[in-house]
């Protein structure tokens, strides 16, 4: 089937503002976003976004897909196709656009750094945990880092939602020493925090789930 | 000019491994074409093979290796691999790993192929992912500095010793040289020269080519894995994990074939004999629709599925229709994984001075004819972990090595004008056209079932697309993110590296491991017991033999 995308350009070299440029490309339904964008870009090598794994595990393709934002190698045509076959691609929201549908990462990687994203090692941690407790950081620990949380709130202000993620799996660990003075860390008030998990699991690509639990800690 | 006594080129596991060893010591950065937690470690799902249990021992986990690699691996280095296994998973688990767990509270272990114990520690089936991301944080602590989406480009070399690098940022479309001591090559595999792989976009084989174009011998590059089940079409990864779960592999009369090749250990015989099983069983006929087989987990449940198999049964539904807990999924054979690479001792080195290569990009020998499943994690943090220490040993001992002007300008400009595209260029030929070809080549005559006749047309073939190839012009020029530009690059390494791949397919007259030769269908030990080094001579490769380090195993014939 043919499907027309509907694409943001923006080379800030040549460029004034963003504009929209059509391509039409051959798809068949269960393809996916990004291999339709694979087809504009034998058409227009000059386009720009970014992919690698294309099984929505590295979190290279996340962009805005007819208004909502989640991976291109994840969604498929028949899911994104709208009236008219047309696919409309956007920068992700709430990330300066650099090039076309590639944005600025470095601000969301740098946002990670203040819930100190790491396990401190409690000393007297033996090696062991309860399969029950692992099970709870399995869902939080699948963050891929994609952006697509970032991109999908309304006004994310001082809330850095990736960085939430990693900093309530860690409070979830039973070998962090940190644990519950993490909540502090954050500096995001509970109720906040609490309708951010409400709300995560329809806006993440791979549908995160976070105890309720993690905020009485 | 930048300097870092340390430079690690890669940003998966074998690289953040690597980098975090060398931190302790040495000032070191990281320099990845795609931002760290995007690499394709992340995308392994079965596990990391170490010997932790109570009935298993790191003898039996060297034999099942030794084995695996139909008599190729090197033993000193297999030792090594199997050996440390159990402390780098302890470690692991110390940065944070959340590894599944046993009822007791122990790091969970499944089965995998060609392992005579539950083996592979894991996470669900996100193992990969999740040990990349905790390596990620530990680099986050430690506060290595990364330089995300630059590409390497070349080795410096002065007087026969690597200096440095000259690499591509993608986002400021500038030429950076990287002065360094020690240059530590983890940029992964080659998957994407085939048109059938479950390798992410991003593996293009840079590192072993761009090591081959500065000299250092590569090794036994014949040997391509092909991953028995990925999805038919797709070729998305279905690990392997799915059979150790306990997954069956059907034909269309209903029947495990597997009985017919591996009677005693069925569907987890090691991959290289499945995936032969697979194509054997669709070429007599009895696949679907002339195409596949299936892998059925119907009989395992739905709660197993959803607990072990949580990221296998997404991508089944989404990138197939099928979910697994309740129908069979299409699978076929795909190119996954390169048991040849930059060749190095024990400890990282390879043959040109300041240069150090782990992982996936590296020969150290431990998979040689053919990878067990398990082994390739294990791989990339024992051996990340000792070429960090010995790039921390070189930076520590060391002084500074010369760096010419002459040199550094001289590379600086000859890149200048590749990458601006000066040149005539052809119209009407593009690397989108020599990129298809070239996949499509290396899939269906220097596959799973090779033969003499069709490995020396690919050669030939693959002769041209060269001569193609080096007609392009660059294109787009050097503009902030263009893709084209690292893709008309990439396809250059890939070139470089088929050809090593076929030459060195045909001039192997054996059958080993993943290397299936139809007119050689014999295992040779009398002429082939040998490695394939390679390095790069004026008029394209040349060829030698070297020996395989034999210490406690006699080769034995291979049977599962």
């Amino acid at each position: 089937m043919n499907v027309v995308l509907n694409i943001c350009r923006f080379n800030p070299g040549v460029d004034v503002k963003p504009y929209f440029q059509e391509f039409t490309v051959l798809v068949e339904e269960h393809n996916t976003v990004l291999d339709a964008l694979l087809q504009a870009w034998q058409q227009d090598p000059g386009l720009s976004f970014r992919r690698s794994c294309r099984s929505a595990i590295c979190g290279s393709c996340a962009l805005c897909i007819n208004g909502r934002p989640g991976l291109a190698c994840q969604t498929l045509i028949r899911n994104a196709i709208t009236e008219g076959g047309r696919i409309t691609l956007e920068p992700l929201p709430h990330f300066r656009q650099l090039k076309d549908l590639v944005v600025d990462l470095d601000p969301f990687f740098e946002s990670l750094k203040a819930v100190v994203p790491w396990v401190v090692i409690r000393d007297n941690h033996d090696g062991h945990m309860a399969p029950e407790v692992a099970r709870k950081l399995e869902s939080p620990a699948t963050c891929i880092l994609c952006g697509v949380c970032h991109a999908a709130m309304d006004d994310p202000g001082e809330v850095k939602p990736a960085a939430v993620v990693k900093g309530l799996r860690l409070a979830l660990d039973p070998r962090d020493a940190l644990g519950a003075a993490r909540l502090q860390l954050m500096k995001v008030p509970r109720d906040i925090l609490k309708l951010f998990i409400k709300d995560l699991p329809d806006r993440c690509p791979k549908g995160i789930t976070l105890p309720e639990e993690v905020l009485m800690l | 000019m930048l300097m870092h006594e340390v430079l690690v080129v890669g940003g998966g596991l074998a690289g953040l491994m690597a980098a975090l060893v060398a931190s302790q010591k040495a000032d070191v950065a990281v320099l990845s074409k795609i931002y760290p937690t995007r690499s394709h470690s992340g995308a392994a799902q079965g596990g990391f093979n170490a010997a932790l249990g109570e009935d298993d021992s790191i003898e039996s986990h060297i034999f099942d290796t030794v084995k695996g690699s139909d008599y190729l691996g090197d033993q000193d280095a297999i030792e090594v691999l199997c050996s440390e296994g159990p402390e780098v998973i302890l470690e692991l688990e110390r940065m944070g790993v959340p590894w599944t767990r046993t009822p007791e509270g122990r790091v969970a272990q499944r089965s995998l192929g060609g392992a005579g114990f539950p083996r592979a520690c894991f996470a669900a089936d996100f193992s990969g992912h999740v040990v990349l991301h905790t390596l990620f944080e530990q680099v986050l602590r430690r506060g290595i500095k990364i330089y995300p989406e630059w590409h390497l480009v070349e080795l410096l070399m002065e007087d026969g010793q690597v200096a440095g690098v000259l690499a591509y940022d993608l986002a400021r479309a500038r030429l950076e040289v990287i002065r360094s001591k020690a240059v530590i090559l983890a940029t992964g595999g080659y998957g994407r020269a085939f048109a059938k792989t479950t390798n992410a976009h991003a593996n293009t084989g840079d590192g072993m080519a761009i090591a081959y174009r500065a000299g250092a011998v590569l090794s036994d590059m014949e040997f391509v894995q092909f991953h028995p089940t990925t999805l038919y079409g797709t070729n998305i990864l279905i690990s392997e994990a799915a059979r150790g779960e306990g997954g069956y592999l059907r034909n269309y009369d209903g029947e495990r074939f597997m009985v017919h090749y591996a009677p005693q250990k069925m569907e987890l015989a090691p991959r290289d004999v499945v995936s032969r099983a697979i194509f054997k069983e669709i070429k007599e006929g009895r696949g679907f629709e002339g195409q596949y087989v299936h892998l059925d987990l119907t009989h395992l449940g739905e709660a197993l599925v959803a607990e072990r198999l949580p990221q296998v049964r997404d991508l089944a539904i989404r990138y197939a229709g099928v979910d697994p807990a309740r129908a069979p999924m299409p699978i076929e054979p795909a190119q996954h994984y390169s048991m040849g690479g930059v060749r190095t001792d024990t400890w990282g080195m390879t043959s040109l001075p300041g240069l150090l290569a782990a992982g996936e990009v590296a020969n150290v020998s431990v998979h040689g004819a053919n990878r067990l499943g398990g082994n390739s994690l294990l791989e990339t943090v024992v051996f990340g972990r000792r070429a960090g220490h010995r790039a921390a040993q070189l930076a520590r001992q060391e002084p500074w090595p010369t760096l010419s002007a002459a040199t550094i300008t001289r590379a600086y400009e000859s890149w200048s004008s590749l990458l601006a595209g000066r040149g005539q260029g052809v119209q009407e030929d593009s690397t989108f056209a020599i990129r298809q070809e070239m996949t499509n080549l290396m899939t269906s005559q220097v596959g799973v079932f090779r033969v003499g006749s069709e490995l020396e047309d690919a050669v030939n073939r693959l002769a041209k697309l060269k001569e193609r190839y080096q007609r392009l012009k660059a294109p787009g020029g050097m503009q902030p993110f263009n893709y084209a530009l690292m893709d008309y690059l990439e396809v250059g390494y890939l070139l470089d590296l088929c050809e090593v791949i076929a030459r060195g397919a045909l001039r192997r007259t054996e059958s080993r491991g993943a290397h299936y030769r139809l007119d050689y269908p014999q295992r040779d030990d009398q002429n082939w017991l040998c490695h394939t080094f390679v390095r790069r001579g004026e008029d394209g490769p040349e060829f030698s033999n070297g020996p395989v380090k034999i210490t406690r195993y006699a080769p034995q014939e291979r049977g599962y």
